[in-house]
């Protein structure tokens, strides 16, 4: 485990010369030439706590591209109609230790039993972390495997409103058994991982410039014996100062970094503004090519998010246990889960926007936009049925979109995985729990 | 073993000759052309010593004359080693006159020095000074007292027993109790822990949390590795009081009921006070368990001890395991000298980290919120406050615009500013010299600033920032007073036992390694034992009322536990350390420690040469130089049927050896008495006696004979030699700059200081602190 105290600025350890040197641009992409291939990337994003069946998924099963009819909650992806597909018929299969939401969470990605441990949930028995890598992590095992793949970070973690627990119900992302990786859900953190040597060098050299006046002023002031070590300062403060002035203009970011207020305070009412931030963090790392595989996490299983912003006072959690028919609960949850559709359109919208730096098209067209919830619906806690939703990154999956893709009931989503595995260049014969991998990868492919 | 202690005599020239000395002021020796010195010195030394004694071509290898000998001490060397393969030309009289002729003309300091004043060189914070300053300047925003011993020793304990059988249930019953606990160590098998007297544990409750909460001190500075044992769910916040962030250690969800370790390392600096938080929980499985274990720095792993916890609440300190580059030592001692890229960016980055750390504070240090109406202005004020604090004075009108107005430009916000303002600061000359900042020695706020340098390698805390201001440091006495004060802080503390690091060599001997068929039972943790034994004893000598320099060397008891008792063949011992005699001749303080002993000795034999020239420079307090031929010793090219001290009397028969091993070897032969781990040993292999007899001839003419090893610590207990060597390295430590550039007769006052308190350590580290205060000035 990493503390944040003592390590926040550990790339600076890392870099050996903080704030001063030219060395700082180094790992950062340039505006090179771009590679041969064509990236192909992921993006898991996770929203929690089930969603409204039928104010989700569309009425017809839209047997041809194009006549997809949304309904309320995926109606924000409105404008990206023809470039989703929901995906009915998938469900968590995975038994075992944990109660439904730590198995929804946890089994997610990994698509393995949680082992056995200590922590209670609503039911069921007592049970650990996952048992196996979830398939964001493997994606990037492979991609950094491989030089024309590789990038800096292999993976980004984003997280939004995650609180700063470490459970089976907060955790998705694992790099193996019993190691789950933590969600970086501070921008101002994601920042400085980033892009941090630059913000250094931006507020170093007006103050470098000050203190150089500084010890020109005092080295000609003192006595003659105690002159030559401030002058031996000055002449290394001058050096740093030229050599900062000089960064400034010989090397950027192929894509500049966002304008985002890194010292926003990381409240509950904040949610919102801190969404906008991570997606823009996140488009532009993908922009710089620093990573090719991401995920996205709202809250956590049972994320007890108070969607202010909404006029919404209750906790989400709470909310999702209503029965069907108590009406206000309904709206709010449609609310919710309309407010989740909207940051994914946003994010889909930041993707086409930005050319894709390894070849022709935008990000989306090279960049699978995975939704996903650990719950099918929230009063009963099912795990089948779950809203899965692809968005975009045709060009490198060969997906068809545009329509729902109706999958028999039951149908494991280990095999959902196969599928994206497949597509991203990883040929598998299973991943996780092989039985369930029974049947194979799924077909996504048009037609 | 026979009668011991001083023997021998003086011959009536030299008692003449000290009694001169002694009545005479150094100021009245003639050292100039008609002294009858300078003609035997043209005769028989200048050939190879030049005209004053900076050498001659034909003779590159002769050192210069300079040094700190006392006159006596180079009179009986002149008489004994010189000239060259002629020592019998130059004797008796002529001998002390030559060396009173080239003391007064260029081997003394004050003769180096000449008329001239010497003035404390410009200096920059040591890299030390610098991370404790920045932790320090901060930490007097947030709430900065730091004493060494807390009121209440032990963690608060809240315990909360339940019955819940299910996440989310609502109908839990609960039982809640508190207390503090010395430790966090406790097995509680199936059970659950234990309520106070008079209460019983309500029925059908089946699990708890509990947290413990307090203060963790750092000994020292350096890299700390926690370690969790535990059956259960724990998690444990260090430094940190947001306990929504990520936790240090995080166990807390356990894969089993077994028990298992959660580590982590930590920097800390040492001499301070971090918040401590631990949580833990017990559910459903059935057995529960918890110690928390650390090891310091160069220490063994141990259950957190009940004297570094308190059950108090202190605020998060800056801290950063970002290392400084080694400072300057070629005057013997740590100082900030020269300043090089390498420690440029070092400050640069921690100014860095810094600021990113009060930003992420701001609100709570400027005493402000956010939204709220005069956040502005406070911030702004809080920018001045802490320029001021880290130039250690009060600013200036054009400073204050300066160094910290000109970084609130329109539109910038209040965290770039502040951003700004404390890159500003931390990299200023103002603070990185002290001397600069406060160029006249004489006004409170350099008086205050020059005491926490010495005494805690810092800046002033709140409290003496209070007392610079309303001008209370004026007369020594208001001095003393508040170097006293300042003496119970853990920085006080911090600083003197690195002292004793340095005098003992400690850092040099971090890794040692035995002969296995030799030594069986030796291996690192019994070395860290040791080291942790060395300076169990240190402390405790040097904190207790008498703190005397005597018992440092001459206590005949040595802290021992269970592990140390086993390999040196005590007996049972309980596992924490206790005060024991060991078997065999009586030890004498740190100079028979094992620990010294061991470090100082070869994997499997002693090292006479290592024992002697360590007493002989850092004891005896005689200046060494390096051998005029490197000889390497291996003592297996030696006949076999040789003893150690034969093989090393061979080895350093030449005359040239002689020079410096008729001091060195006799010091080294005292200890042939205990072997290559400290152990007691009357014969050595084939059944040969230990032959620990020897005599040490003096400089001066004296000769010391030694039958014990405590002979050894006798003689340097009384001399005052010995004492003056000890105040000098004392002083170098904590001042970092030439004794004599304030007041010419420094150390000579220092020393009778020191004897007069009965050679107290704490009194001489105050008096040496106080000295500090008073820099020699030019008119």
């Amino acid at each position: 485990m990493k503390n944040t105290l003592f390590d926040r600025r550990s790339f600076l350890h890392a870099l050996g010369s903080s704030s001063a040197a030219l060395p700082f641009l180094t790992g950062l992409p340039g505006l090179q030439a771009a590679p041969k291939q064509q990236a192909k990337r992921v993006i898991f994003v996770f929203t929690p706590n089930g969603t409204i069946p039928d104010e989700f998924w569309p009425d017809q099963q839209g047997e041809q591209a194009g006549d997809l009819k949304l309904k309320r909650i995926l109606k924000p992806l409105e404008p990206w109609r023809d470039r989703i597909a929901p995906l009915r018929g998938i469900c968590n299969r995975l038994q075992g230790d944990g109660d439904r939401h730590m198995r929804g969470m946890s089994c997610l990605l990994t698509g393995t039993e949680l082992l056995p441990g200590n922590i209670q949930g609503g039911g069921g028995v007592p049970a650990g972390w996952a048992g196996g890598i979830s398939l964001d992590q493997e994606l990037k095992r492979v991609f950094q495997a491989q030089a024309d793949t590789r990038t800096q970070f292999g993976s980004l973690e984003f997280g939004v409103a995650v609180p700063n627990r470490a459970d089976p119900w907060t955790r998705m992302s694992y790099a193996g058994a019993n190691q789950p990786i933590a969600p970086v859900s501070d921008p101002k953190v994601m920042m400085e991982r980033l892009y941090g040597q630059v913000q250094d060098r931006e507020n170093m050299e007006p103050v470098v410039g000050n203190v150089r006046a500084e010890l020109l002023k005092l080295s000609q002031q003192l006595p003659e014996r105690d002159r030559m070590m401030l002058q031996k300062h000055l002449s290394l403060v001058t050096e740093v100062e030229r050599e900062l002035q000089h960064a400034d203009t010989s090397a950027e970011l192929a894509h500049p970094m966002p304008d985002v207020d890194p010292d926003i305070e990381l409240v509950n009412d904040n949610t919102p503004e801190i969404s906008r931030m991570q997606i823009d963090l996140l488009v532009n790392s993908l922009a710089n090519d620093m990573s090719r595989v991401a995920t996205l996490q709202y809250m956590r299983s049972v994320g007890q998010a108070r969607m202010s912003w909404l006029e919404i006072e209750e906790g989400h959690h709470g909310l999702s246990h209503e029965p069907d028919n108590n009406k206000q609960a309904r709206e709010k949850l449609v609310r919710i889960n309309q407010w989740f559709a909207g940051e994914i359109a946003y994010l889909a919208q930041e993707l086409q926007r930005t050319a894709d730096p390894t070849g022709g098209g935008s990000l989306l067209d090279h960049t699978l936009v995975v939704w996903m919830n650990e719950l099918g619906k929230g009063n009963n806690h099912t795990l089948d049925d779950i809203p899965f939703v692809l968005i975009g990154g045709e060009k490198a999956t060969n997906f068809e979109m545009g329509r729902v893709r109706q999958f028999p009931k039951h149908t494991p989503h280990n095999r959902l995985w196969l599928s994206i595995a497949h597509a991203m260049g990883h040929e598998v014969e299973h991943f996780g729990d092989a039985p369930l991998c029974a049947g194979g990868a799924l077909d996504l492919r048009s037609v | 073993m026979g009668a011991s202690g001083l023997s021998g005599g003086m011959n009536g020239s030299s008692i003449a000759l000290l009694f001169l000395l002694s009545v005479l002021p150094y100021s009245l020796l003639r050292s100039d052309e008609s002294h009858p010195g300078r003609a035997i010195y043209q005769k028989h030394c200048v050939s190879c010593h030049g005209e004053k004694g900076q050498g001659s071509e034909d003779y590159p290898d002769v050192d210069p004359l300079h040094g700190t000998r006392s006159l006596e001490s180079l009179a009986g060397r002149i008489e004994r080693t010189m000239p060259e393969d002629e020592e019998d030309l130059v004797v008796g009289e002529e001998a002390k006159l030559v060396a009173e002729y080239i003391y007064e003309a260029f081997y003394s300091e004050s003769a180096r020095n000449g008329n001239r004043i010497v003035q404390p060189d410009l200096t920059r914070l040591t890299g030390d000074q610098f991370l404790y300053s920045v932790s320090d300047l901060i930490a007097a925003f947030q709430g900065d007292e730091n004493p060494a011993h807390p009121k209440e020793q032990g963690l608060k304990a809240n315990y909360s027993l339940n019955n819940r059988s299910k996440a989310g249930q609502r109908d839990v019953k609960q039982q809640n109790f508190k207390r503090t606990e010395p430790r966090v160590r406790f097995d509680l098998g199936e059970g659950l822990p234990t309520p106070p007297d008079g209460v019983s544990i309500e029925e059908g409750m089946t699990g708890f949390h509990a947290n413990w909460t307090g203060t963790l001190y750092a000994p020292e500075t350096g890299e700390y590795e926690f370690t969790l044992r535990t059956r259960n769910g724990v998690r444990m916040f260090l430094n940190e009081h947001d306990h929504k962030k990520t936790p240090l250690l995080d166990g807390w969800v356990a894969p089993g009921n077994n028990i298992r370790e959660v580590k982590a390392r930590a920097f800390l600096i040492g001499g301070r006070r971090y918040p401590i938080f631990l949580q833990f929980f017990k559910q459903k499985e059935p057995l529960s368990f918890i110690e928390l274990h650390w090891r310091p720095p160069n220490q063994r792993r141990e259950i957190v001890p009940s004297k570094y916890l308190g059950a108090h609440w202190v605020p998060m300190r800056f801290s950063t395991a970002r290392a400084m580059p080694a400072d300057d030592r070629s005057q013997g001692y740590e100082r900030g000298g020269t300043v090089s890229r390498v420690w440029l960016e070092a400050v640069n980055a921690v100014a860095y980290e810094a600021a990113d750390w009060v930003i992420a504070d701001l609100n709570r240090m400027a005493k402000t919120k956010d939204g709220q109406p005069e956040r502005t202005a406070k911030v702004r004020a809080f920018a001045h406050q802490f320029t001021e604090r880290a130039f250690r004075r009060p600013l200036s009108a054009d400073e204050k615009k300066t160094q910290v107005d000109i970084h609130f430009a329109e539109g910038r916000s209040e965290e770039d500013a502040v951003r700004r303002v404390v890159l500003n600061a931390l990299t200023s000359p103002q603070f990185l010299y002290p001397q600069i900042a406060n160029p006249d020695p004489d006004t409170s706020f350099a008086k205050a600033s020059a005491l926490a340098l010495s005494l805690w390698d810092s800046l002033p805390d709140g409290r003496l920032w209070k007392t610079a201001r309303s001008n209370q440091l004026k007369t020594e006495q208001q001095q003393r007073k508040k170097a006293q004060q300042m003496m119970a802080d853990g920085r006080a503390h911090l600083k003197l036992t690195k002292f004793f690091h340095e005098w003992l060599e400690i850092e040099a001997h971090s890794e040692v390694a035995k002969d296995e068929s030799l030594f069986p039972a030796f291996d690192e943790s019994v070395f860290y034992d040791l080291r942790t034994s060395l300076m169990l004893f240190v402390e405790d000598t040097v904190q207790s009322p008498s703190s005397s320099f005597q018992d440092l060397l001459l206590s005949e008891e040595v802290y021992l536990n269970k592990q140390l008792g086993d390999v040196y063949g005590l007996g049972k011992l309980p596992w924490h350390f206790v005060k024991k005699r060991m078997p065999g001749t009586k030890r004498a303080g740190v100079i028979t420690h094992p620990f010294m002993l061991t470090a100082l000795a070869y994997h499997d034999d002693t090292s006479p040469i290592h024992r002697g020239v360590f007493l002989t420079r850092n004891i005896v307090g005689l200046p060494l130089k390096p051998p005029p031929e490197a000889i390497e010793f291996t003592g297996h090219d030696f006949p076999d049927d040789l003893t150690m001290r034969e093989k090393v009397t061979e080895i350093t028969r030449s005359k040239s050896c002689m020079a410096c091993h008729s001091m060195i070897n006799p010091l080294g032969f005292s200890l042939e008495s205990f072997d290559a781990i400290g152990a007691f040993r009357e014969t050595l292999k084939d059944s040969v006696a230990v032959n620990d007899d020897s005599v040490l001839a003096l400089d001066d003419g004296t000769t010391v004979s030694i039958s014990e090893p405590r002979d050894v610590a006798r003689y340097a207990a009384e001399s005052p030699q010995a004492h003056r060597a000890f105040v000098r390295q004392l002083f170098h430590h904590v001042v970092k700059q030439p004794l004599d550039a304030y007041g010419r007769d420094n150390q000579e006052q220092l020393l009778a200081s020191f004897t007069e308190s009965g050679f107290h350590i704490r009194d001489l580290y105050v008096q040496i602190a106080l000295s500090s205060l008073n820099p020699n000035q030019v008119p």
